[in-house]
C-alpha cells in the first residue's frame, strides 16, 4: 500500500516559486498497475520522485506499508529504494560499454547481495526478459527494445515491490514498445509489485488496472482507485 | 555497496577509458620512476659509501690531526726558523705537527691500544735488476685495508722485508705477468735530507715482492702507493729525515683502540687535549650526509613531478564525474548513498595512483636493472652496483601515490557524491 498525504513541492523562491505538486492525495494497493497521466510539465515526473523518496516535498506525507518514508534519513532512503524499489527511464540509461551482466548487477551490487547469489538472479531476471544469450554482451550492442529490455532486467532483479516506470516506451516504436510493456505487467502480475507508469501516453495508461491524471500539480482525476486519502 | 564490488566497478570505469587513465597514470608514473631511482640511488649509494669505508678503514682506528689555532693561521716570522716544519706541509699555514711527546701523550690515555704515525717516506724511485729507476711513493699496509690481488695475496701479516706493487709498478718492472713477480727482489732508492754540504747521501733499500694489488671499485687510497709495513716505512722515513727539522713531526698519526666501542669516548678525550680526531663512522657520515643532500634534491624532482600530476587527476576526475552524471543518478536512484558514489571516485583516483605508481617504478626497475652493469663499468666498480632497489621502498613509493590520488580525488568525488539524481537524470 503506498499512501500519499497532502504532498506539496514548490520550485523556486518568492516571486519565482512555482507550484509543482499541489496538494496531492491518494492511496494505490499493493499490486495495482498505476498511470499517472500528464502533460509535459504538470508535475507527474515531480510526483513520482516524490513517491519514490528522491526528492522531498515540503509538505505532505508518503506512507509505504505503514512507514512515512519522508521522515527517514537518507541513508535509511537510499536503502529502502534499494531494498523495495526500481526504476525504468524513458532512454534506458543503462551502461552502454558494460556487458549485460555488470548492467543488471548493479542492484544487487548497491543492495549488499552475496555474490554467490548474484549469478542466478541475473540470469533470472535476464531471461525473464528474454535476453539470456546476450548475457555476456556489451549493452551499446543492442538494439533499442532490446535495451530497455536489459534496463526492465536491472529494474527486476532484485525483485522490487515497487516498480516506476517513466515513460518506459516513450523512445520506442510501437511493436516493440508493446513486447517492453507486456515485460512490465508480467512481472507486476506475477510477483504482485506494485508498477506506477508515468505517461502521457493515454493507450498505454488504458491497459493499467488505475489512473491518475495530474493537471497544473492538481489530482484532475482519478479512475480505478476506490479511493482517494481522506481530505 | 561492497568496498570489493566499488573497487571493481571503479577498475571497470577506468578500463573504458583506456587512453585517458593510462595517460594520467603515465604522469603520476614520472614521479615515481624518479622517486624510485633516487631512492635506489641513495641506498646503492650509501651501501657504496659504507663498504669503501669498511674496508678501507679501521672501526677501531682513529685518524688523528693536530686542531689547527685560528689565531696561528697567520704565523709570525721566526728569525731561527727551527720550530717550524719545512717539508711537503711547509707550505700550508697554520698546520700543526703531531710531534715525538704528543705520539708519548696520546699512548697514555687509557684504551688506547698503538699510535701509528703515518709515514710516508718520499723515496727517490723503486727499480729491479735490469730494469729503469721508476718514481714512486710508499705506503703504510694496514691489515684492515681490504686489498684484491692481480697476483699472489697476503695472509695476516706483511712481514718488514715485504712489499705490495700495484699492477701498474709490476708492468713497468717488467712483470708482464704478474705472478712472476712474487717472491722477486725489488729496491728502492732514497736520498738524506740532512747530507752535509749538499753532497747527496744515497741507499738502497730491498724487499721481496709478496703481493700485486688490482684496481678496486672499493679503493679508497690512491692507487699508486706501494705498500711496506710500518717499521719499513718507519726505517727507511728515519733514514730520510733524521736531523732535519720536520723529522719525527706528523701530519697525521694513526690511533689504535683496544676496545672499539671506546672510539667516541677516546675521541672527545682527543679533542679536549687539543687534536682532531675522525673515526670510521665520523668517515661515512661525512660521505653519507653529501649521498643524502643528493639524494633529497633528486626525491624533490619527483615529489614535484607528482604534485604536478595531482592536478592531472583532479582534472581527468572532474571531467569523469560530469560524463558519467547519468549514471550516478541511476545508481542514487537504485539506492547508492552518496558515500557509496564518493567512495567510487575515490578508488578510481586510487587505481590511477596504483597504476601510476606501479607503471613508474617497474620501468624504474627496469631500467636500473640494465643500466647497472653500464654505471658499474664506466665508473669502475666491477661487481658493486650503485642502484639498489629495495621491495620495500618500491611498495611504499606505490602506496605513498596511492593515498596522494586518493587525496587527489576526494574534491571529483565529493562533486559526485553531491550530485543531485534528479537533476543528473534529466541530463539528455
Amino acid at each position: 500500500m503506498i499512501q500519499v498525504k497532502h504532498v506539496t513541492k514548490t520550485y523556486g523562491k518568492k516571486q519565482n516559486a512555482f507550484l509543482a505538486l499541489d496538494d496531492v492525495s491518494f492511496s494505490i494497493p499493493t499490486g495495482t498497475t498505476v498511470a499517472i497521466l500528464g502533460k509535459s510539465g504538470s508535475g507527474k515526473s515531480t510526483l513520482m520522485h516524490a513517491m519514490s523518496g528522491l526528492d522531498r516535498p515540503e509538505k505532505g506525507e508518503v506512507v509505504i506499508d505503514g512507514e512515512n518514508i519522508l521522515t527517514l534519513k537518507p541513508r535509511q532512503i537510499d536503502a529502502f529504494r534499494a531494498s523495495k524499489m526500481s526504476f525504468i527511464f524513458q532512454s534506458f540509461f543503462i551502461q552502454a560499454n558494460e556487458t549485460c551482466y555488470d548492467n543488471v548487477s548493479l542492484p544487487l551490487e548497491i543492495a549488499e547481495v552475496p555474490l554467490n547469489e548474484r549469478r542466478a538472479k541475473v540470469e533470472a531476471a535476464l531471461a525473464a526478459v528474454e535476453l539470456s544469450d546476450k548475457i555476456r554482451s556489451k549493452a551499446k550492442n543492442l538494439s533499442g527494445g532490446q535495451k530497455q529490455r536489459l534496463a526492465i532486467a536491472r529494474a527486476i532483479v532484485n525483485q522490487p515491490k515497487i516498480l516506476f516506470a517513466d515513460e518506459p516506451t516513450g523512445n520506442l516504436d510501437s511493436v516493440t514498445g508493446g513486447v517492453v510493456e507486456e515485460f512490465l505487467f508480467n512481472y507486476s502480475k506475477k510477483n504482485k509489485a506494485t508498477l506506477i507508469v508515468v505517461t502521457h501516453d493515454p493507450d498505454l495508461a488504458k491497459k493499467c488496472d488505475a489512473q491518475i491524471e495530474i493537471k497544473d500539480g492538481k489530482v484532475a482525476a482519478i479512475r480505478g482507485l476506490k479511493t482517494g486519502a481522506k481530505k | 555497496m561492497k568496498i570489493t564490488d566499488t573497487i571493481r566497478r571503479a577498475g571497470r570505469s577506468l578500463r573504458q577509458a583506456k587512453a585517458r587513465t593510462l595517460l594520467t597514470s603515465l604522469a603520476i608514473g614520472v614521479g615515481a620512476f624518479t622517486i624510485t631511482l633516487s631512492l635506489a640511488g641513495g641506498q646503492g649509494g650509501r651501501e657504496y659509501a659504507d663498504a669503501i669505508v669498511n674496508s678501507n678503514t679501521d672501526v677501531r682506528e682513529l685518524t688523528v690531526t693536530k686542531q689547527v689555532d685560528e689565531s696561528a693561521a697567520v704565523a709570525e716570522y721566526n728569525e731561527e726558523g727551527s720550530g717550524q716544519a719545512s717539508g711537503p706541509f711547509a707550505a700550508a699555514q697554520g698546520l700543526e705537527y703531531i710531534n715525538a711527546d704528543d705520539l708519548k701523550e696520546i699512548e697514555k690515555i687509557d684504551g688506547v691500544d698503538r699510535v701509528t704515525p703515518n709515514y710516508a717516506p718520499a723515496i727517490d724511485y723503486i727499480t729491479t735488476e735490469g730494469q729503469k729507476k721508476y718514481q714512486a711513493t710508499v705506503s703504510t699496509f694496514t691489515p684492515s685495508v681490504t686489498l684484491t690481488y692481480a697476483a699472489g695475496s697476503v695472509d695476516g701479516d706483511l712481514k718488514d722485508n715485504e712489499i705490495i706493487l700495484t699492477e701498474e709498478y709490476a708492468k713497468a718492472l717488467g712483470f708482464t705477468n704478474f705472478s712472476d713477480a712474487i717472491g722477486k727482489t725489488v729496491t728502492i732508492g732514497a736520498t738524506k735530507l740532512s747530507s752535509l754540504y749538499g753532497v747527496p747521501v744515497k741507499e738502497e733499500f730491498s724487499f721481496v715482492v709478496k703481493g700485486v694489488s688490482s684496481a678496486s671499485g672499493l679503493a679508497f687510497r690512491s692507487q699508486s702507493s706501494l705498500l711496506v709495513t710500518n717499521p719499513a716505512a718507519e726505517k727507511i722515513y728515519t733514514y730520510i729525515n733524521e736531523g732535519t727539522p720536520v723529522y719525527n713531526k706528523f701530519f697525521l698519526v694513526a690511533v689504535r683502540v683496544t676496545d672499539q666501542n671506546d672510539a667516541e669516548a677516546i675521541k672527545e678525550i682527543l679533542v679536549k687535549d687539543g687534536y682532531d680526531a675522525q673515526t670510521a663512522a665520523d668517515v661515512l657520515g661525512t660521505v653519507n650526509t653529501f649521498i643524502n643532500v643528493l639524494l633529497g634534491v633528486l626525491l624533490g624532482f619527483g615529489a614535484l613531478a607528482v604534485l604536478t600530476s595531482i592536478f592531472g587527476i583532479v582534472n581527468t576526475q572532474y571531467i569523469s564525474v560530469l560524463e558519467r552524471t547519468q549514471q550516478i543518478g541511476l545508481m542514487k536512484a537504485l539506492g547508492m548513498s552518496r558515500r557509496d558514489v564518493g567512495r567510487l571516485f575515490k578508488y578510481e583516483a586510487a587505481w590511477i595512483g596504483f597504476l601510476g605508481g606501479a607503471i613508474g617504478s617497474g620501468l624504474a626497475l627496469l631500467a636500473g636493472t640494465i643500466a647497472n652493469p653500464y654505471i658499474s663499468e664506466a665508473l669502475g666498480l666491477e661487481d658493486i652496483s650503485l642502484l639498489i632497489f629495495q621491495p620495500a621502498q618500491i611498495i611504499i613509493v606505490i602506496v605513498g601515490l596511492i593515498l596522494v590520488s586518493v587525496g587527489a580525488g576526494i574534491l571529483p568525488a565529493r562533486k559526485a557524491s553531491k550530485l543531485d539524481p534528479i537533476e543528473a537524470l534529466r541530463t539528455e
